[in-house]
């Protein structure tokens, strides 16, 4: 999202939430601010209301007043969007392709707050309002801003903006970043990152097509053209690990290959497969492509590790 | 109401998933556009024949002729299939190489145009209908026929889908129960109902089962494995409880675990969305879920099953055949009658027409009074209160 | 003990029971045997539960024996199971208590049959279960076995009877799942019957013309699967079905690749989670994605098809002219068209897997069916 103005507090992004207190994101205490919008459609993915860029209306049965209010079945809400089961008045119902119009405005009008938008406007100042309240913490854990999402490299101007920012406060900056969009954008980003966490999903193109929607070169280009383009940064490669998909020696070994000539990945972080997303599928009306998959077993996770600290030199005590 | 004179070009498609019984409507559709003397086309995999042309050797149109009506009852639809159809979300890669959904109908109505199709039937149901109706207003002349394993659109009162899958699962829950007899155990099978229990209620009473479990009722656990217990007094050692895929569990033992913070921060909005008790999430779930719960409560073993997967093959019953073949015709009738915008809807004896508009959201659930509950009650099925 | 014969074939009372384990059709066998039984003048008497009826009569508010008679044998249905109902998988020889040790039970239950004067006992038994009558039988029990089983695995016998109605149920649901993988362009991998041999997944792969089929007798490296599923599968056929036998073998090759030889060791995986376990594999190697399916429970259950009530029948009948010619410690064994007897011996402990140079193999191998073998 590109604005034509000149104070960069005014730069305006989609914004998914902004977490606070998070410790999985880059080190330290962290706050994480999720964008929304994603590049890529990863069959596992577990946060469904990040990947399309337009504002998702979500639905929670719980709040809702039933018949008597009924509001969402009129204008202004799209026609046959919401509607009652005749029989059953007791909660709306949510026809998510019809559904697919309702804006911010409408959505405040239910009041009970059962319908909530995925992803607001928000401005680099009301974003840094937020992270800024934890400025001791980060000083004192060694933590500070993460960017992720959705994809950071599709909002560039936003996520560079807010970079820069936080590093005026004085905020250390990480992104998380599975790097899919045209190197300008990641050119504008990069400068004012710390730390950046990277997915490797699949080292085979092919199959990463087939996971993930496309192919995986000109991500692994990107990668190492920012290894080599910007060498104060620390790189924390990662992978999600799926079994059945990529939970596999091969796959790890590849990893480790494709990062030992450069020092400046300093880490390879594993993300075992986790189906805490689901319920928000649901709420959203988008079906779960991966029915059958599960959690990888801890030995197979152990023993990956295992490999990855011989790679970079540790015992497993001294990481 | 004007009739049209002259030939008209007709594309029939299907929505996503199978369902037996598919070549049956297009046979009907056929006779009866070839009686007027019309055109029937066959667009291939929903919408993609005409969306993306370049991946068929031949424009992803089919001519179709009646001799559709000998294949195979065993075989695919001849209709190609697909597993997404809406031309209002096409997933494309965009030229920086970067996924997302593109909105094409204006394109689709376009090449529907430039192929001269006056006319589009679709055999959809649930959201292929809604899509279908947003067509409609962008000035899609359609009509549906409805194709429904559950039987809960409620326009019509028999979709095709649903005889073929009442059949098969009658079939399936009496190895079920056999399988449950010789081990001594009690088998919980899931079978299809999201919305509507009308396949759990009509199965279960077919072979009568211990307890059948539907959307309309959320249950309480306890409360089935006592009328478990009660019926297995003596010399019954083993049960069949049949469990819609939708069905709604009530008084589950709550997780009251705060959230992890790997959890917070995989998750956007771990710490801001709350987890419905509704919600079941894949096939086999509902089993599994009923399963775990009433073992806790009862000492026989229980073992869940699924049929789900198996009602997507297979062919058409007898009724489906008849049915689809009458659709299909229907649906070439409400196209002459100049019927714009409609479903084909079965109310015997008669044919209807039902606007889209009006055939969008309605659900049949089991109604409270119907008499399918008070025969389940003097079986001594227990369906809930 | 029990005492031997007056004249050899002539017999007063003779008991019928069925061994564990469910199978399609039982019925059909105990109204060969009745019947054949009542026109011989004999007595014939069912023990319900395997041996339970004769050792906890208590527990049968009915009895624990049934007079086979030809009004009750009329009014049977041969197209259900279970009059006799069927043993509990225990072994007689070594059966535990409440109180935690282990007991043979054996002599109670000849004691028990010599008790109610029964000169011989017809016993419907899969493979296992034959063991166990053998045991008997070297203690003096004068005993005749029909084998049944719904895989076929068991030795000394073409075709045992459940076999065919197996096949039937899984044939239809592999069409079944055919058209479900078709319709989601997905590989089903489907887990059918078949512990010891590969019979089931073998013919109903013919029949359902599969893309492979992993059978117990032929350890599979997975990677030459995928390696051949990889030229079946493609842009205009984005679908397949492989069929894989509850005991199927697989090398496996994470320890090929770091010992740097082949075939070291070969693994089989719990019945139920062999689809999952090879469709999770397999996914690692190919593009396609899969879809587990387990057959299981949904064979073993339902009527037996008109094949298995005549073969029931026949065993039944048959096993009733064994008995008439004198013959003991035998089983029953149809080599078509003869029924015939073969020793227990020849039947216990054997395995009836399918021959490397079987004509199935032969069949599925021209109809370009992967059978695991090498490449």
């Amino acid at each position: 999202m590109t604005n034509q103005t000149n104070n960069i507090l005014d730069i305006t992004g989609r914004v998914l939430n902004i977490q606070r207190y998070c410790s999985h994101d880059g080190p330290g205490i962290r706050t994480n601010v999720f964008i929304k919008g994603c590049s890529l459609r990863c069959k596992w993915c577990g946060n469904p209301e990040s990947i399309g860029m337009k504002p998702e209306v979500s639905y929670d049965p719980k709040k809702c007043e039933g018949k008597k209010c009924g509001i969402c079945l009129k204008a202004p809400f799209p026609e046959g969007g919401y509607y009652f089961v005749e029989g059953d008045d007791s909660k709306v119902k949510v026809n998510w392709q019809l559904a697919a119009g309702t804006t911010e405005e409408m959505v405040s009008l239910c009041p009970n707050g059962a319908l909530e938008m995925f992803g607001k406007i928000m401005t680099v100042r009301e974003v840094m309002d937020e992270v800024e309240k934890d400025a001791s913490i980060y000083r004192s854990s060694g933590g500070g801003l993460t960017i992720s999402g959705g994809e950071v490299m599709l909002q560039p101007d936003f996520a560079a903006a807010l970079l820069q920012e936080a590093h005026n406060s004085g905020i250390n900056t990480a992104i998380e970043t599975a790097c899919n969009a045209p190197w300008s954008f990641l050119e504008k980003v990069l400068p004012h990152v710390d730390i950046m966490l990277h997915d490797l999903k699949l080292m085979n193109s092919e199959r990463h097509k087939k996971w993930t929607g496309v192919g995986n070169e000109r991500i692994l280009a990107n990668f190492k053209k920012a290894y080599e383009t910007f060498p104060h940064i620390d790189f924390i490669a990662r992978t999600p690990l799926i079994p059945g998909v990529n939970a596999d020696d091969e796959h790890i070994l590849g990893v480790l290959e494709f990062i030992r000539p450069h020092k400046n990945v300093i880490d390879y972080e594993l993300l075992p497969y986790h189906r805490f997303g689901l319920g928000k599928y649901e709420s959203l009306g988008v079906v779960y492509e991966l029915d059958d998959y599960k959690t990888p077993s801890d030995e197979v996770v152990k023993r990956f590790q295992a490999m990855i600290d011989e790679a970079f030199g540790r015992t497993p005590e001294a990481k | 109401m004007s009739t049209d004179t002259g030939q008209k070009r007709i594309a029939i498609m299907v929505g996503a998933g199978y369902i037996p019984g598919i070549n049956a409507v297009v046979a009907g559709a056929s006779l009866a556009a070839g009686k007027l003397g019309w055109e029937l086309v066959g667009i291939l995999d929903g919408f993609d024949g005409l969306l993306h042309p370049e991946k068929y050797p031949n424009v992803g149109l089919i001519p179709i002729d009646p001799q559709v009506l000998n294949m195979d009852p065993n075989t695919s639809s001849v209709l190609g299939q697909s597993s997404r159809i809406d031309p209002f979300n096409v997933r494309t890669i965009n030229e920086l190489e970067m996924v997302e959904e593109v909105d094409m109908s204006d394109e689709l109505l376009e090449k529907l145009k430039a192929e001269n199709i006056d006319a589009v039937i679709s055999i959809v149901g649930g959201r292929g209908l809604s899509i279908l109706y947003q067509l409609h207003k962008k000035g899609l002349n359609a009509v549906c026929v409805p194709r429904s394993i559950e039987n809960e659109i409620a326009s019509t009162s028999v979709s095709f889908g649903f005889n073929t899958a009442l059949t098969f699962t009658i079939d399936m829950l009496d190895r079920a129960r056999l399988a449950a007899k010789a081990a001594h155990k009690i088998a919980v099978v899931e079978v299809q109902g999201e919305e509507a229990g009308w396949i759990a209620l009509q199965a279960g009473i077919a072979v009568a089962a211990d307890a059948v479990l539907i959307p309309e009722i959320p249950v309480d656990l306890k409360n089935v494995a006592t009328h478990l217990k009660n019926k297995m007094v003596g010399k019954k050692s083993w049960g069949l409880v049949v469990v819609a895929q939708g069905v709604k569990i009530i008084n589950q033992p709550k997780n009251d675990e705060p959230v992890s913070s790997l959890k917070a921060s995989l998750s956007p909005l771990a710490t801001s969305y709350s987890n419905s008790e509704f919600v079941i999430h894949k096939s086999g779930q509902a089993a599994q879920a009923v399963a775990d719960g009433l073992q806790l409560r009862i000492a026989e073993e229980t073992f869940p099953m699924v049929i789900g997967p198996w009602v997507r093959g297979g062919a058409p019953s007898a009724v489906d055949r008849q049915l689809g073949v009458a659709y299909g015709a229907g649906a070439i009738q409400a196209i002459e009658a100049g019927k714009n915008g409609v479903m084909v809807a079965f109310v015997p004896p008669d044919v209807k027409f039902v606007p889209l508009a009006e055939a969008i959201n309605k659900v049949r659930t089991i109604p409270d009074e119907s008499m399918f509950f008070q025969v389940a009650d003097s079986l001594g099925i227990y369906v809930g209160n | 003990m029990i005492k031997s014969l007056g004249h050899a074939g002539t017999h007063r009372r003779v008991a019928i029971n069925v061994g564990s384990g469910f199978v399609p059709g039982t019925n059909a066998v105990v109204m060969g045997v009745a019947i054949a039984g009542g026109k011989l003048g004999w007595e014939m008497i069912g023990v319900r539960d395997g041996f339970g009826g004769l050792l906890y009569p208590e527990r049968y508010p009915a009895g624990g024996l049934i007079n086979l008679s030809p009004e009750l044998i009329e009014n049977l249905d041969p197209s259900t199971g279970g009059i006799l109902g069927q043993a509990p998988r225990i072994d007689p020889f070594h059966t535990s208590t409440v109180q935690g040790d282990e007991v043979d039970l054996s002599d109670q239950i000849l004691k028990r049959l010599k008790e109610e004067d029964i000169d011989a006992l017809i016993s419907i038994v899969s493979g296992q279960g034959l063991g166990i009558l053998q045991k008997l039988h070297f203690k003096g029990l004068h005993t005749v076995c029909i084998p049944r089983s719904i895989e076929n695995d068991i030795a000394a016998t073409a075709v045992s009877f459940g076999f065919n109605s197996a096949l039937s149920v899984t044939i239809e649901m592999l069409n079944k799942a055919y058209q479900a993988a078709r319709s989601a362009s997905k590989i089903a991998v489907v887990e059918v019957p078949g512990e010891q041999a590969g019979w089931i997944a073998l013919q109903a792969g013919i029949a359902v013309r599969a893309d492979a089929v992993l059978m117990p007798e032929i350890p599979c490296d997975l990677r030459n699967l995928a390696k051949r599923l990889k030229d079946k599968i493609s842009v205009r056929r984005p679908y397949g079905l492989v069929v894989v036998a509850e005991g199927a073998k697989f090398v496996d090759y994470t320890e090929i690749r770091d010992n740097h030889s082949f075939g070291i060791s070969t693994e089989s995986i719990t019945a139920g989670q062999v689809a999952g376990t090879v469709a999770t594999r397999l996914q690692k190697l190919i593009t396609a994605e899969t879809h587990p399916l387990v057959i299981g429970s949904w064979a073993r259950g339902g009527n037996p098809t008109a094949t298995d009530h005549q073969l029931g029948m026949a065993y039944g009948a048959g096993s009733i002219q064994v008995l008439k010619a004198g013959q003991n410690g035998v089983m029953v064994s149809f080599m078509p068209p003869d029924i015939r007897f073969v020793p227990l011996a020849d039947a216990v402990n054997k395995v009836r897997t399918v021959p490397a140079d079987s004509e199935f193999m032969r069949i599925a191998q021209s109809l370009g069916i992967y059978l695991g073998q090498g490449l």
